[in-house]
């Protein structure tokens, strides 16, 4: 009705869809928006079937965090998951992981046998991608736990979960599966013979944040004492009395210091 | 004529109106736009005498070193702070710093939702500290008990989230004019033993003279702090049986978990011993007690009516300042293994204080200006902005290296007592909580029992240790869940370029916490799976 109006608009407003369109997706932007925990912003940004596979990556990871976290939102960023996981790269890799990741923690009812199997095909396509290492190490926890082959209460419970130990090679993923088995083994009632160790090494590696490191030396040190290990004993409660003074821990651990001082003395040890 | 003297009479009004606003304007009111560009609040529930003080003298100095950020003040009383944090921080209005505890009912699900860690800020040393012993050590560090409270209640173990401000202990305070006029000594009562004789003779001369005195003031809150308090030490020795996992500590977790596994029940002789001396201590306190908070267990020790109360040191400055009696500070008299309910489960002297440092202040995820609120964290919290807040409020600091006033210097906990951990009260979760609250009078009444409490207690405790533990594992995967997310981010950023190092420092570590998180939460899972419905 108003041709040359309507002319002017597209005259005025063309250019800035265009613009808009064209415009190069700021990719890091995007990545920060996901650190910052603002996953709206990415799926503002960003299209689900558009763009490089790094784009398509960052839009599945914002769905997979944004509000409201349904299971059909999840569906849709397992979608396209499932494409990209397609590849060899370490976007395929990646979306792979986070693909068994939204079977295990993000569905409302979670599939751990669907996410086990997920781990293990991501480990077996590219085991040494690192996001098929750390599927490793949620794997070995689902063995400990969850997964059938945890429920006979005879067996060696720690079994299942060692021989995933022994596919991951990086060292911090070792560490903290290490860590982890050696607590289950405590909360599974194993034999100490067979889960301290685990416990030790994931001592020997560094990096370790929060309680659990102050929990890890308490725990190997009192262990030791219990098994009458008192040379272990004595370092680690000497490591940490020097490096946990205050701590409302440390009367009862300069007592048990004391106390595997006098045995060492009269002779005792491992 | 007339008519122009009006007119004069209105122009100078009208002068003197301008003249008068103008003076007000420049010399009066605030100004229009602020000198100030970034306001960040800091909101908490210590609204006793001494801490908005302390609080008040950090925020002036800060200012003075910052002009660019104007710190306000949010007192919230203790009453309406649960609904006032939810309702805030779901608006999306909540301050920039708030003070949270564990321990709050209802709340637990907050610092998953609506707190950021500041794990990499607490591994740096904090700039404030410059020029002092503590220049070059991690903020972490710097604290007294290394933020070991926080961190055993941080939601995610790996992380860090606040910065405290106080070192608490718990006390007995003591009216000792009071004391002598009853006792005829001023000799403080050094064992539970010693304390049981004045709570008889306390009994004697109240029924003598027929004045309403009682040995402790009673208040929901104080009888909870003390009865807490017994209990733990009660139950040292089945929390050290309990201690599978050789830390020398029980998490709340761990006690849920034990209870479903039958490690342990208030019907064991251990808790009845406890809940015994719950009792017994319940009785030396005016009747109807649990239905008044702790400021009526105040008034009533400053009136004299009654010779002690425990309290925490948190209550210390509005006591001190108000009594108009001598009065003594003493650590509560311990049990002994003579102790005729206790003696076959005694242990050792239990930690009343343990130098655990307290009042958290945690980072509104939703904060406008994150980068000031942790600024102003580091500033409260070092050993200047923490001095000032010892100095202005009579609470104990929390950071090392800050000088402690010598009238408060009793309020230190030496680490000379035993300490495993183990609430068995109010600390294991919200609904196990509210059934402890719910039938504590039956364990208080006159006409009540330890074994009538049991009864209650243990009729309940199936079906809430189970909400309980099904909440940790909740609180848990909110945290975990985003972290997914995030750990895909931080590597997509590091593919990009951002290659500092610190990037990659943040996603391990952010994997490490996360499968120390997730563990648990499959941990927790399989001990519900284990124990199945409540029979």
């Amino acid at each position: 009705m108003y041709p040359a109006r309507n002319i002017f608009l597209l005259l005025l407003v063309g250019p800035l869809l265009a613009a808009r369109a064209a415009a190069p997706v700021d990719l890091e932007r995007a990545a920060e928006a996901l650190v910052n925990s603002r996953p709206q912003d990415v799926l503002r940004q960003l299209r689900r079937d558009s763009g490089s596979r790094s784009e398509r990556l960052i839009w599945a990871a914002g769905r997979m965090g944004a509000q409201p976290a349904t299971d059909g939102n999840l569906r849709e960023a397992e979608t396209v998951l499932t494409e990209l996981a397609q590849g060899q790269d370490q976007i395929a890799a990646q979306a792979a992981y986070l693909r068994a990741r939204i079977y295990q923690l993000h569905l409302n009812e979670p599939d751990f046998a669907r996410a086990a199997e997920l781990y293990e095909a991501l480990a077996q396509r590219q085991p040494q991608s690192h996001w098929a290492q750390l599927g490793l190490v949620k794997l070995g926890m689902l063995k400990l736990y969850m997964l059938p082959d945890s429920t006979d209460l005879k067996a060696d419970r720690l079994a299942p979960a060692e021989a995933v130990l022994s596919r991951i090679s990086e060292p911090l993923l070792r560490r903290d599966l290490d860590l982890q088995i050696g607590q289950a083994g405590i909360v599974l009632h194993q034999p100490q013979a067979r889960f301290l160790p685990h416990l030790i090494a994931a001592d020997r590696v560094s990096g370790i944040t929060g309680t659990a490191r102050e929990d890890l030396i308490v725990q190997i040190g009192v262990l030791s004492e219990r098994a009458g290990d008192w040379v272990r004993a004595r370092e680690y409660f000497e490591r940490y009395l020097a490096e946990y003074p205050t701590n409302v821990r440390a009367f009862t651990i300069r007592e048990k210091l004391a106390a595997a001082n006098r045995r060492l003395a009269k002779g005792g040890g491992a | 004529m007339k008519k122009d003297g009006k007119r004069r009479l209105g122009l100078v009004l009208l002068v003197g109106s301008y003249l008068l606003a103008v003076y007000w304007v420049f010399t009066r009111s605030a100004p229009v736009v602020s000198s100030r560009p970034v306001t960040i609040r800091i909101a908490h529930w210590q609204i006793e005498k001494g801490p908005p003080d302390g609080v008040d003298a950090i925020i002036k100095r800060y200012e003075e070193l910052n002009p660019r950020v104007k710190v306000e003040q949010v007192l919230v009383p203790g009453r309406v702070y649960n609904q006032w944090m939810r309702t805030n921080l779901v608006g999306g209005t909540g301050a920039d710093l708030i003070q949270y505890g564990v321990w709050l009912d209802g709340l637990s699900d907050i610092p998953a939702r609506y707190f950021e860690p500041i794990t990499d800020e607490m591994l740096k040393p904090n700039p404030y500290n410059k020029g002092t012993a503590l220049e070059h050590v991690p903020w972490v560090q710097t604290f007294t008990d290394g933020l070991l409270n926080q961190r055993v209640n941080a939601p995610d173990p790996g992380q860090f989230y606040a910065a405290t401000l106080t070192e608490v202990a718990v006390r007995l305070f003591c009216n000792r004019e009071l004391l002598r006029t009853i006792t005829g000594s001023d000799r403080t009562p050094q064992t539970y033993a010693e304390l049981r004789v004045v709570f008889q003779q306390v009994a004697d001369y109240a029924a003598r003279t027929g004045k309403p005195v009682f040995t402790l003031a009673g208040a929901r809150d104080n009888a909870s702090w003390l009865m807490q308090f017994l209990m733990q030490g009660a139950m040292m020795k089945s929390s050290q049986r309990n201690d599978r996992h050789g830390t020398l500590s029980l998490y709340a977790y761990d006690e849920l978990g034990l209870y479903l596994e039958g490690r342990w029940s208030y019907r064991s002789p251990e808790a009845k011993a406890g809940l015994t001396l719950m009792r017994e201590v319940s009785t030396s306190m005016k009747p109807g007690f649990l239905q008044s908070m702790r400021d009526a267990a105040t008034q009533e020790f400053l009136r004299g009516d009654a010779v002690f109360i425990f309290a925490g040191t948190w209550d210390g400055t509005s006591i001190r300042s108000a009594a108009t009696f001598p009065l003594d500070v003493l650590r509560f008299p311990q049990l002994t293994k003579a102790d005729p309910v206790m003696g076959p489960y005694f242990f050792g002297k239990f930690a009343d204080g343990g130098g655990g440092t307290t009042m958290e202040f945690y980072l509104n995820k939703q904060s406008a200006h994150p980068k000031e609120a942790v600024d102003f964290m580091r500033f409260m919290s070092s050993v200047q902005g923490n001095q000032l807040f010892t100095d202005h409020s009579g609470w104990l600091p929390s950071v090392r290296e800050v000088k402690v006033p010598a009238d408060i210097a009793a309020y230190l906990t030496p680490l000379d007592c035993y300490s495993f951990g183990g609430e068995y009260m109010m600390g294991m979760g919200s609904t196990t909580a509210a059934a402890v609250f719910r039938n504590l009078y039956l364990l208080t009444d006159p006409r009540g029992s330890v074994d009538q409490f049991v009864d209650a207690m243990e009729a309940e405790m199936p079906a809430a240790v189970r909400t309980d533990l099904r909440k940790e594992v909740t609180n848990r995967a909110i945290i975990v869940r985003p972290q997914d997310v995030r750990i895909m981010a931080l590597a997509a950023l590091s593919r990009r370029g951002q290659a500092d190092g610190s990037l990659t420092l943040a996603r391990e570590r952010q994997e490490s916490s996360q499968t120390q998180s997730e563990a648990l939460m499959l941990q927790m899972s399989r001990q519900l799976d284990l124990a199945g419905p409540v029979k």
